[in-house]
């Protein structure tokens, strides 16, 4: 299950498992958002490389108009992933609590 | 387990449910679950995107190992690509130098205990165990 719309603060609000299956769908949303914009990952549960990809075309596209992507709400599942591939160091990343 | 896939995108969600169920039935630790779907889902991903030779099932394995579980991803009729021989990806790399290529497999390597690579008769097998780590 994966939703993407947004929420009442007018963040991008992600939900459920961002896997290959729902890479394009979430990339066809995000390609009509204009920079800046917040994504809220409150009920995220899960992301792979697919995911990974969407984020980082978009936030790609968002800096060449000088502005990017912020990550807000991020779990401890998608927090390591960022780790482990380095996007910990590309976004502004809240986690989940803070 | 022992099930067999199509090579479409779509059966993700399949391999996730019959995953769960199996980690249910087997007593397998929930904390290890969606290390174990990352690495399941970015292998099978590999298979169906590059190994476009073949219209064979992708067959999928596991079974419980002490603290964690084994798992493989068998294709048929392929040629030999061996995952555990990528190389590096630049994680340092700034956004306007990063591509999105290579990281499926660059985190399975990371969040696996152990991995091997099998090739015989045209069959192409991954194994990895992940585990439960010790606080």
């Amino acid at each position: 299950m994966f939703e993407i719309a947004f929420n009442e603060r007018g963040e991008v609000a992600l939900e459920g498992r961002l896997d290959a299956a729902q890479a394009a769908r979430a990339q066809a949303f995000l390609d009509g958002v204009a920079g800046p914009c917040v994504l809220d990952l409150t009920k995220l549960d899960y992301i792979s490389s697919a995911g990974l990809g969407v984020f980082l075309k978009t936030h790609k596209r968002m800096l060449a108009g000088s502005s990017g992507m912020s990550l807000v709400n991020v779990n401890s599942h998608i927090i390591d992933i960022f780790r482990y591939s380095g996007f910990d160091k590309l976004f502004d990343i809240k986690v989940l609590g803070q | 387990m022992r099930i067999e896939y199509g090579r479409s995108f779509d059966e993700i969600s399949r391999i996730v449910r019959d995953t769960e169920a199996f980690f249910e039935k087997e007593g397998i630790a929930a904390s290890i679950r969606t290390a174990v779907d990352l690495c399941i889902e970015e292998l099978f991903v590999n298979m169906v995107n590059y190994n476009t030779e073949t219209e064979s099932s992708i067959l999928l394995e596991m079974h419980p190992v002490e603290k964690g579980v084994e798992v493989s991803l068998t294709d048929f009729n392929v040629e030999r690509f061996d995952p555990t021989e990528l190389r590096d990806v630049d994680v340092d790399a700034p956004a306007s130098e990063r591509t999105p290529g290579g990281l499926g497999l660059y985190l399975v390597l990371k969040m696996v205990d152990s991995i091997h690579y099998e090739y015989v008769d045209r069959r192409s097998k991954i194994s990895f165990t992940i585990k439960v780590v010790a606080k």
